[in-house]
């Protein structure tokens, strides 16, 4: 959910390229979950307010939850949530879990949110990596175009490239020696 | 089945559905097609847009209508998330508010293929979604 969520920001922000990375460290059990853009980026004010519910830049609504959510299930294991943004040049947004923790939630449906935002948003170069120790997946917009694959608005090559998704990343973590509650 | 594990397996299952299905060249004449923006927000996706979302993208293609689905923000009616706005060519934007699986189901059938309008419409207060 948080991915999906925190790359509307990015989109909203009018970014061209997002980066979404996790690194998964099986030393010192952590999950790094971070997405990076360069969409119009927020002043050191913005910054210092945006993990307040209660504040947010629309004018539709008067709360922004996606950023005190993410906030939220970080700190309760344990974890961190750092943002780095440059007004015109883009927004860094980082959480670090700790996976040992019982309160650390499941990563989730990760390839159906990744083929959601792939399909909805032809023009932007959105690159995906799952970092797990010395192995990788990694998956991008500008790949699959360069290999030509660009009917992800039918149903059978979205269902295909979740596929591709999902099996990339169950041998990545096959990786892992031990059970985590990532899942 | 052969699990889809490379590149080469995607350009292969593409090959072989562009061979069954006769290629739509949807970018070129986008605005004619029926557009579909499904509210992605927090509240939105708290509330089942994901779902909603993999609905239109398999259900359209199935049913053989041409149509751009794509994310959209908050469109300020939280309290009746999942909310799309459906455009159909030459009619003004539509929004429709709890749209679930069912009422996506019916959204398709009646508004999108016979134009009738269903229940569940938002008036739109909006002048751009921000």
């Amino acid at each position: 959910m948080h991915m999906m969520d925190i790359v509307q920001n990015s989109i909203r922000a009018g970014a061209s390229n997002v980066e979404i990375t996790f690194i998964e460290n099986k030393t010192d059990s952590s999950l790094t979950f971070s997405v990076k853009d360069n969409g119009t980026g927020m002043t050191e004010e913005t910054v210092r307010k945006i993990s307040d519910p209660f504040f947010t830049s629309r004018t539709t609504r008067k709360v922004g939850l996606g950023v005190p959510f993410l906030k939220m299930t970080c700190e309760q294991t344990g974890g961190s949530l750092t943002i780095q943004s440059e007004l015109n040049k883009g927004t860094e947004i980082t959480a670090v879990y700790r996976t040992d923790h019982p309160d650390c939630l499941p990563l989730g449906d990760l390839a159906g949110y990744l083929v959601l935002l792939l399909i909805a948003n032809p023009k932007m170069d959105i690159k995906f990596t799952y970092r797990l120790g010395d192995e990788k997946f990694e998956i991008s917009a500008r790949e699959l175009g360069e290999n030509e694959i660009d009917d992800l608005n039918s149903a059978g090559m979205s269902a295909a490239v979740k596929e591709y998704i999902n099996e990339n990343l169950k041998e990545l973590f096959l990786v892992r020696k031990t059970e985590s509650y990532l899942c | 089945m052969e699990k889809i594990k490379t590149l080469a397996d995607l350009k292969l299952k593409q090959e072989k559905f562009r061979s069954q299905v006769e290629l739509r060249s949807k970018a070129s004449r986008a605005e004619e097609l029926v557009q579909i923006k499904v509210a992605m927000a927090t509240c939105g996706i708290a509330s089942g847009a994901k779902e909603v979302m993999e609905f239109f993208v398999e259900e359209l293609d199935k049913r053989n209508i041409e149509a751009v689905v794509t994310q959209t923000g908050c469109m300020g009616y939280c309290f009746a998330e999942p909310t799309i706005e459906v455009t159909l060519f030459g009619k003004d934007p539509v929004v429709f508010g709890y749209v679930d699986v069912k009422k996506a189901d019916e959204i398709i059938e009646r508004y999108i293929k016979t134009g009738e309008l269903v229940d569940g419409i938002i008036p739109k207060n909006y002048e751009s979604i921000n």
